[in-house]
């Protein structure tokens, strides 16, 4: 995900802002790293460069 | 066979790939789009890449299935794994695509597979287009265009209805008859 991409997204839980840890990058994506809502702290993670931002119920019935 | 190679041929198996529906929704959507657009349940992420390339326009596809994110973002789409409109921001799009899975399912018949949740609308065909219109004026910036592709399966009188109560005028930008159904575009409007 390119760093734009935070001007759109929010927790899908309470639309709080979020906040982007980056573990690993390229010159313009975020490759790694996890979404952190400011608000009710809930983690998404971006694996491959795509951020999961499904809510955690979801998300774990996804992995299943 | 290399592993990226397996796990591209797996996407194909499991995510939904351009069809007559995506042709007419690109179409519309190269003609009426603006500003910053977010295709909703993007599958293979065909559509926005055409509206991409087409208009020089910043694009996010979202898709719950993770596999149509993978694509998509292989066709440089800005991809999210999410749940229709949950993610994103009050006003954040000026246009909004979206190409529901629309097949009317019988419950027993359901297959719960990701080519299911591509394909099916539940019952009614509608049980994600409901959803999408209660929350997409939340998403839609003020003066924003939502694209809702509607075929006649789903019931283009009770999709008119709720495009009504979510508070929107529509217009139809494109039609086209198949044996079976008639594929609409709309162009919904505050």
């Amino acid at each position: 995900m390119k760093d734009s991409l935070m001007d759109v997204v929010c927790c899908p839980l309470d639309k709080a802002d979020l906040e982007l840890d980056a573990d690993e990058r390229n010159e313009t994506e975020v490759l790694s790293g996890t979404l952190t809502c400011t608000e009710c702290g809930e983690t998404y993670p971006i694996e491959d460069g795509i951020p999961n931002l499904l809510p955690p119920d979801m998300r774990d019935e996804a992995a299943a | 066979m290399t592993d990226l190679a397996e796990r591209r041929g797996l996407d194909d198996t499991v995510v939904y790939q351009p069809a007559e529906d995506s042709g007419l929704l690109a179409e519309a959507a190269i003609a009426e789009a603006g500003g910053r657009v977010l295709e909703v349940g993007t599958g293979s992420g065909w559509v926005a890449a055409q509206i991409a390339d087409e208009r020089g326009l910043e694009v996010v596809g979202s898709d719950l299935n993770p596999h149509a994110a993978r694509q998509a973002g292989e066709r440089s789409v800005e991809a999210v794994v999410a749940d229709l409109l949950s993610p994103f921001r009050a006003d954040a799009f000026d246009t909004i695509c979206f190409n529901p899975p629309y097949l009317p399912t019988d419950p027993d018949n359901e297959w719960d597979d990701w080519m299911e949740h591509a394909l099916s609308g539940g019952e009614t065909g509608r049980e994600l287009i409901e959803p999408f219109l209660a929350d997409v004026g939340r998403v839609l910036a003020p003066a924003g265009v939502v694209l809702l592709l509607v075929s006649s399966l789903t019931g283009y009188d009770e999709v008119l209805a709720l495009v009504d109560n979510a508070g929107f005028d529509h217009e139809v930008v494109d039609e086209e008859s198949f044996p079976f159904e008639t594929l609409t575009v709309l162009a919904l409007r505050r």
